[in-house]
């Protein structure tokens, strides 16, 4: 087992750089998962509101604490600059200014220009704001006119906008025993930058070292059996490619608190197939032999550009239908197909994610099949023998 | 003798494969992916577009029906409504069709199957309903003469209560942060071919710096001439950067496209005098010192937003200091203020910040690389 000892020193020393990734990703994974909640119960988003109270009376401030209820509200010095820049990055969503005389006008049933709002943009948040706002208006408005004074009309407002309509989670009663929460399942979605940045980094490298030509035709001419040494760079390979995969998979089960169990095992199941997959893509760049630099805009491209494509860091009902239906010739799109299938994010059916693990298998058999050829044509005796004849010619 | 050194240091630019990779190749790539990727999500998630709701009567409640209808006949309507019986109502909000399920019945009911500002503007939406239900409820039980009035009060389309202070006709979209910050990148990149220089006029560093020291050739000379090509090539690579986002993936910069490409080109030569201090700070080797540059421009790639659009947010709360002097955020930031802002007092103190940097840079590196002749090192 020479070739498969060699093999592992060789992904010993490669293997920091990896672990650069597999740390990042846990610390990240672990806030991720720390800040999510288990159970599926529906939660109106919360706006982070800020006011400028230019009327500052009673019930300027009475409209203040009542956004305060149901939203955060946020402190930002009053310059048109300051305001630009936390609405345009979101640390505010509304910047709402009371104008003065917001009382007087109240009183007087009048509803128009009573507010001013920064705008930036028209988004989901101004609307909503800015419905609310007349909402409210027109209520104290209301009782107004039954002839409540001010004070009751606000109070009165405040009760009626304060009731709580039922909200149903559509398959709330199904995720208790789905065992496989939407949150948990973020983990898994983002496994295949982490496999593929992993694997391509160190397998490959790997490969591509005991390929170099002197150490490759120094085997040759071994009493090694060739069957034997693809066997063992095969296994060296794919043990190591089992050994991140387990690894993952074992932090998953400490951050979900609790063994996979039920449907878990079916992404656990995925994952397993897409890291088969991307070995077999490893071995097939590989055998190309690119360069260190080359490797890397490699590695880069295919981790980055398969986990922007195919939903890994976007969801993928964000992607337009487009990049979806070229996504579909790449492998990681049916693993976050399967995935959220499992996590019902997706209508879930057995049928579809068989099917999905089968294409993933189409694919990595594919890749084998093409890994088969490129080496025959580029390690033939013919192609080697040019290759030493332009040696020779050039020295 | 400057000339001459500053041909072949574009020549060697020419042919280092590492440059054309990591700072033409690479940033393309990438951007094709935040195009990809962040794209359409400005407008699929935080414009604000007609929700689209399914609404299955239970029984018959003809004033919701009428609300509905009012809502929908409007000019630029905040609801879109589909009637359907309950399976096919579910069936189209699994499937992603509509953002919720309302149940008409005695008592209004919302079924959402996500957590999210729409989700919630249905349920403010349902609880408005029910608000008013109970104000007419009041009016007729303490009051029933004023009854009418109040629900006049209550239908009549009012004037909105809010007026709109406009603040920017530039772009609003957040994720074009991400290409700001990719030209960020690329400039900081620079660092690599900047500390080639250094590499190249070192005797301890490199066979082509000992040959290089043992040249009748003046070091500020040789210096001056590798910066300058050093500056020449990163210009080239900016522009093509800026190009490449502009007009062939069509990212929005706002109106003043033109200004866009001095301020790239000034980051650029930003990161090349950040690597040529880097590189003749300390006497390391090239491999380290290469490692704790990429290290440290990825670090500052990272808190000005290229991998997380609001880094650059969390950093103005708590150390507002940093993005003022942080390279890569002082780049992204002139391109948001050239977006953004109407005047350009912003935008100048960023560049000026920037020449700023360089200056420092450039006047450390020609400090620490004096002297380092074969007799001190």
């Amino acid at each position: 087992m020479q070739v498969f000892k060699a093999m592992l020193k060789v992904m010993r020393k490669r293997f920091p750089s990896a672990l650069v990734y597999i740390i990042v990703f846990i610390t990240v994974s672990v806030m991720v998962t720390k800040a999510s909640t288990k159970d599926n119960k529906f939660e109106a988003s919360t706006l982070d509101i800020c006011v400028f109270d230019e009327d500052d009376t009673p019930e300027s401030r009475a409209l203040v604490e009542f956004l305060g209820k149901s939203n955060d509200i946020a402190e930002i010095k009053n310059d048109r600059k300051a305001i630009t820049d936390a609405l345009y990055y979101k640390r505010i969503n509304y910047a709402l200014v009371i104008n003065g005389g917001y009382a007087e006008k109240l009183k007087a049933g009048e509803t128009a220009d009573l507010f001013g709002s920064y705008h930036l943009d028209e988004s989901f948040s101004t609307v909503y704001i800015s419905q609310f706002l007349d909402e409210y208006v027109s209520s104290v408005n209301a009782y107004l006119t039954m002839g409540r004074s001010a004070d009751e009309a606000i109070a009165a407002t405040e009760e009626a906008l304060s009731q709580e309509t039922q909200v149903d989670m559509l398959r709330v009663d199904k995720a208790g025993n789905s065992h496989f929460s939407v949150d948990f399942s973020g983990y898994f979605r983002y496994m295949p930058y982490i496999l593929i940045s992993v694997i391509l980094s160190v397998v490959c490298l790997a490969l591509i070292t005991m390929n170099k030509k002197d150490i490759r035709y120094r085997t040759n001419c071994s009493a090694l059996k060739n069957s034997s040494y693809t066997f063992q760079m095969f296994f060296g390979s794919f043990l190591f490619v089992f050994c991140i995969w387990l690894i993952l998979i074992i932090i998953g089960a400490f951050l979900n608190e609790e063994m996979y169990t039920g449907r878990a095992w079916l992404a656990v199941l995925n994952s397993f197939i897409f890291s088969m997959v991307i070995a077999a893509l490893a071995v097939l760049i590989s055998s190309f032999e690119p360069k260190d630099n080359i490797m890397s805009l490699i590695t880069q491209i295919t981790g980055l550009g398969m986990s922007f494509f195919c939903g890994v860091f976007i969801p993928m009902e964000m992607l337009s239908s487009g990049v979806k239906s070229f996504a579909r010739f790449l492998p990681a799109y049916w693993y976050v197909r399967a995935n959220d299938m499992i996590a019902e994010i997706e209508p879930y059916s057995l049928n579809d994610v068989l099917q999905c693990y089968l294409i993933q298998l189409l694919f990595a058999a594919a890749l084998i099949f093409v890994t088969l050829l490129v080496r025959r044509l580029r390690y033939s005796s013919a192609s080697i023998g040019s290759a030493v004849k332009k040696a020779a010619a050039n020295s | 003798m400057f000339l001459h050194i500053l041909k072949y240091e574009l020549k060697n630019g020419l042919r280092t494969k590492d440059l054309i990779i990591w700072l033409i190749l690479f940033p393309i790539g990438l951007g094709i992916c935040f195009k990809v990727a962040f794209g359409g999500i400005y407008d699929k998630t935080e414009k604000f577009s007609t929700i689209p709701v399914a609404v299955v009567e239970e029984s018959d409640n003809a004033a919701f029906r009428q609300v509905l209808d009012n809502i929908t006949s409007a000019d630029d309507p905040f609801l879109k409504v589909t009637y359907a019986d309950r399976a096919a109502a579910e069936k189209l909000l699994d499937e992603g069709e509509v953002e919720g399920i309302i149940f008409s019945g005695d008592k209004l009911s919302l079924t959402v199957k996500e957590k999210g500002l729409p989700e919630t503007m249905l349920k403010s939406f349902v609880e408005q309903y029910t608000v008013k239900e109970k104000i007419v409820t009041d009016a007729i039980s303490t009051s029933p003469e004023k009854a009418q009035e109040v629900i006049t009060a209550l239908t009549e389309n009012t004037a909105s209560s809010c007026k709109e202070i406009p603040l920017t006709q530039g772009n609003p979209d957040v994720y074009i942060q991400y290409f700001y910050n990719l030209i960020a990148m690329v400039a900081m990149f620079g660092c690599n071919t900047g500390m080639h220089i250094t590499i190249q006029n070192q005797a301890n560093l490199s066979a082509l710096g000992a040959r290089n020291n043992c040249s009748p050739a003046h070091k500020s000379v040789s210096i001056l001439a590798g910066l300058a090509g050093s500056f020449i090539m990163e210009t080239f690579c900016m522009i093509l950067c800026v190009s490449f986002l502009a007009f062939v993936l069509k990212v929005d910069f706002g109106e003043r496209l033109w200004l866009v490409y001095p301020a790239a080109i000034m980051g650029g030569m930003l990161g090349v005098s950040f690597g040529f201090f880097v590189g003749s700070l300390t006497r390391v080797g090239e491999k380290a010192k290469v490692a704790l540059m990429t290290a440290v421009s990825m670090l500052m790639c990272f808190c000005s937003g290229l991998m997380l659009a609001n880094m650059k947010a969390i950093i103005e709360d708590k150390l507002p200091w940093f993005n003022r002097i942080n390279p890569a955020a002082v780049i992204s930031d002139s391109f948001y203020c050239l977006n953004i802002d109407e005047g350009y007092e912003r935008f100048i103190s960023k560049l000026l910040t920037m020449a700023a940097i360089t200056a420092v840079f450039v006047f450390l590196g020609f400090i620490s690389s004096r002297r380092k002749k074969y007799a001190s090192i």
